[in-house]
């Protein structure tokens, strides 16, 4: 417990940014419907299981142009 | 100059739209908070690993190691981050069309090239700032006598490297067709600069060692001074580019 208080100053920014990142990719992935590869359900877990890398994976490679 | 402001108000919505906005500053502050942590938990991390009697020990960590990490991560991830999300600014629209309507309209080319590393540049210098502030911080947090010599100087140097780039992959995106040729183009032009620096001659003007010597800077190990030659002509090389892809983007075939 003491060792996670010691942390605390990077877990909850971590979060914070982990939970920002998800939410916005999340939301483009439910308004959208075409993707440049693959389909919703999969972005959806990567989006939501792959922290961090998975909404940068969505936005820079996932995301069609329309 | 209306026409710039506007344009530069639709690359803005174009950054919010497509989240390179949110994007690059947030893994830019991952990168600050991260860095001075992985410095800090090197020895625990070294400590846990059982290797079957090999002891690896670690001197205590400083707040040099944290900046370090910081300087080892924005010029190797960094980088790379920043080309990916900028390299298709100017290509993919040429190759989407979307800029036909509006230079029809009467908006000068120039303008469209001035608007976009406007924009691209002070992204990068706010997620720049936003990375070295949380290290900062974070150093103070976790490190005793967190100062450091020269650190804004040679954060300075990697912000004036990106710059460079950035008006690379403009010039690129007006070479070369596609989107993804502009990447390229500017991956071989880190690549040369890279190669370059084997020479001890042109080390000195290299503008590659404004991303690479940055450790040093802090150390106290390489003088600002020396360092001049390489800013001067970093700074020349991104106006030339700026220039050039003016003048080659007049040209091109939209």
């Amino acid at each position: 417990m003491e060792q996670i208080m010691e942390y605390l100053p990077f877990l909850i920014p971590l979060l914070a940014v982990e939970m920002i990142l998800a939410a916005a990719a999340l939301v483009h992935v439910l308004k959208h419907k075409n993707y440049r590869f693959g389909n919703r359900a999969m972005w959806v877990a990567i989006v939501l299981l792959v922290e961090i890398i998975g909404p940068i994976l969505y936005f820079t490679m996932g995301r069609s142009d329309d | 100059m209306k026409g710039y402001h506007a344009f530069v108000k639709k690359e803005w919505m174009e950054s919010l739209r497509t989240y390179r906005a949110l994007l690059l500053p947030a893994v830019f502050f991952l990168f600050g908070m991260m860095s001075p942590l992985a410095a800090k938990l090197m020895p625990d991390i070294f400590s846990g690993m059982n290797m079957e009697g090999v002891t690896i020990t670690v001197p205590t960590p400083t707040a040099i190691d944290a900046y370090a990490q910081l300087f080892k991560n924005l010029t190797q991830m960094g980088i790379v981050v920043l080309l990916l999300v900028f390299s298709g600014m100017l290509s993919g629209e040429i190759a989407k069309g979307t800029l036909i309507p509006i230079l029809t309209k009467g908006l000068s080319r120039n303008t469209v090239i001035l608007a976009k590393y406007t924009v691209s540049l002070a992204l990068w210098t706010v997620s720049l700032a936003v990375s070295c502030a949380s290290a900062y911080g974070y150093t103070s947090y976790l490190f005793r006598n967190a100062q450091v010599e020269h650190l804004l100087f040679s954060v300075f140097c990697l912000w004036l490297f990106g710059a460079l780039l950035l008006a690379f992959i403009l010039l690129a995106g007006a070479l070369v067709r596609g989107g993804f040729g502009g990447l390229i183009l500017t991956a071989a032009f880190i690549g040369i600069l890279l190669l370059a620096n084997l020479f001890p001659a042109a080390e000195k003007w290299n503008p590659v060692s404004l991303a690479a010597k940055n450790m040093q800077i802090i150390a106290g190990t390489v003088a600002v001074g020396a360092m001049m030659p390489a800013v001067c002509l970093t700074l020349a090389a991104a106006v030339l580019c700026l220039v050039l892809s003016m003048a080659v983007f007049r040209k091109t075939i939209l």
